[in-house]
């Protein structure tokens, strides 16, 4: 416990730093969006007499307005929601545990890895017919989806966590006379946290695609059957408030992600955020 | 990647490197082997069901006529990789200088990054009926999804590769009075290469899905489509095929770049990402 409060302390304290420097890129990012909608809003005005294509920002925001008050959008966003919960919470505590035994046992890492590495190399999109056939339309094949995608990059995150610890730390395990049970979950558990966190913001964003897909192709409810659903009655600016949904749900996921990251593991560079 | 690494690293202990090595070999065949049976069995005995699960012989079976007996793959396969590869292209031929640019510029780098990062971060999925309306169901569209996914892992490296220069190349450059075309063609290009390359190799993997979700949407051709209409038809031995052909090109596509990044790169150990 010694170590991860140790950490703690110091990250709350790398934390504050960088908000004051932020403050210019923030100013900039904003005009540059409202700049950005104004000329949407002016363009499509002026050029398009038709909101087929590219529908106005106004008509957007009306569309969304109708979507909350008539109680559809709720619908949708819970049963996406909800999937996400389900296949993300269950994968999580599945993949620490296989991840884990695959860094401490040699053996069993080498008969997880064929298939872990199968896995991980097909595109989600190409198996998602595939867990439809045999799960069916329902919640089930979503939740599986999900749980697919994010177990996979969680256990090959745990598992390299668990292999490079720092053997200084199994030392002081040792020297503290430290049972096997304890050494695991006080130093090679938390020893882990790191890579496991950088394994959930891996497997997130690929979650959300790989829910939406398998809601596109067979669903009742979900962003996906409404992504579906407006494109095929032409509804642009309902298509469109679903896409800026789906774009809020991507940003939100991806810095509450990032931003526990670095509070847990401040000292991991964020050049990570390139590995999707 | 991560992963691979880490295991190389691991000590064996007491037995020696190249009886480690075979056992290892051994279990890793014999997993590969139960797994099969495993599925040969629960497809034959258990379940019994052709539009459920197949024996992995029927599999390769399939495999096999359509490589080699009627051919019917070629087609699909070839339709796909056009696409990839015009999106590919164009990704890398957006996405470096884009990088470049913002690294170097931060002015330029705050007004482009709200929009870069929410078009990054939102499932791709999402653009596709959008792109679909504006550019009909021919190729464009296709390329255009391709490319949304392929660009940003590249344009993001390339970015953080003119971004990790080392300091003092630069002051070198400085005092050898390099010109500003020289300083860049001499140091800063060829420094950021394995960024790149990096940003490459993981823009494979999300091309690849940019295909399979292109191809889903209007096409009458490709893997994508053969995956989708196995699927709806049921034909689950064309289906693992479809699903068999996606992971082979994305490892061969991995390893291949990986291949390039160790001859292009010979200093570099251990590639960032993945």
């Amino acid at each position: 416990m010694e170590t991860l409060n140790s950490v703690l302390l110091r990250s709350r304290r790398r934390w504050e730093f960088p908000r004051l420097q932020l403050r210019k890129d923030l100013v900039r990012g904003s005009i540059s969006v409202l700049a950005g909608l104004a000329i949407w809003e002016i363009l499509t005005r002026l050029l398009l007499e038709n909101e087929l294509l590219i529908p106005p920002p106004s008509s957007v925001a009306r569309s969304f307005w109708k979507l909350t008050v008539s109680g559809e959008l709720n619908k949708h966003l819970g049963a996406t929601l909800l999937e996400f919960a389900y296949g993300f919470s269950t994968a999580c505590i599945v993949g620490v545990i296989l991840g884990y035994l695959m860094g401490m046992y040699k053996w069993f890492d080498e008969i997880m890895d064929p298939w872990i590495a199968t896995l991980y190399s097909i595109p989600i999109i190409a198996i998602v017919p595939l867990i439809i056939i045999w799960f069916g339309i329902g919640m089930v094949s979503k939740v599986i989806v999900v749980f697919k995608i994010t177990a996979v990059a969680i256990i090959l995150n745990t598992a390299a966590g668990i292999k490079n610890l720092d053997p200084v730390w199994l030392e002081l395990a040792k020297s503290l006379r430290l049972s096997g049970w304890e050494t695991t979950y006080k130093i090679r558990v938390p020893g882990a946290i790191p890579y496991i966190i950088t394994g959930m913001r891996l497997g997130v964003g690929r979650a959300l695609l790989g829910v939406i897909v398998a809601e596109l192709m067979a669903a009742n409810a979900g962003l996906g059957y409404l992504l579906r659903d407006s494109s095929e009655t032409w509804d642009s600016p309902k298509l469109f408030v679903t896409v800026l949904l789906l774009a809020a749900m991507g940003l939100i996921s991806f810095n509450l992600i990032k931003r526990f990251e670095r509070r847990i593991a401040p000292w991991r560079q964020s050049a990570e955020w390139s590995t999707e | 990647m991560v992963h691979r690494v880490a295991s190389s690293e691991s000590p064996c202990f007491s037995i020696d490197e190249r009886t480690g090595k075979l056992f290892s070999t051994l279990l890793k065949a014999g997993s590969l082997a139960a797994g099969l049976l495993i599925w040969h069995f629960l497809a034959v005995y258990a379940i019994n069901d052709a539009t459920l699960l197949v024996s992995p012989v029927v599999v390769v079976q399939t495999a096999y006529e359509m490589l080699f007996v009627n051919g019917e793959l070629y087609p699909h396969l070839f339709a796909s990789s056009w696409i990839f590869f015009y999106g590919f292209a164009l990704a890398i031929v957006v996405g470096v200088p884009l990088g470049f640019v913002m690294a170097l510029s931060p002015l330029v780098r705050d007004y482009v990054n709200p929009w870069m990062t929410t078009l990054y971060t939102t499932p791709r999925i999402a653009f596709a009926p959008v792109l679909l309306l504006w550019f009909g169901i021919g190729g464009g569209a296709k390329v255009a999804i391709v490319f949304l996914g392929c660009v940003f892992p590249i344009l993001i490296n390339s970015y953080f590769g003119m971004r990790a220069v080392n300091r003092d190349y630069v002051e070198l450059a400085r005092s050898f009075r390099l010109r500003p075309w020289a300083l860049f063609l001499k140091i800063l290009l060829p420094a950021s290469v394995p960024f790149i390359l990096a940003g490459i190799r993981l823009a494979i993997g999300r091309g690849l899905t940019g295909v399979a979700i292109a191809e889903w949407f209007g096409a009458t051709e490709g893997l994508g489509y053969l995956v989708f209409f196995a699927g709806q038809t049921l034909n689950v031995p064309t289906l693992f095929v479809g699903v068999a052909a996606f992971a082979v090109l994305g490892i061969l596509g991995f390893e291949l770049v990986r291949r390039v990044e160790a001859y292009v790169t010979p200093w570099r150990k251990e590639p960032q990402g993945g």
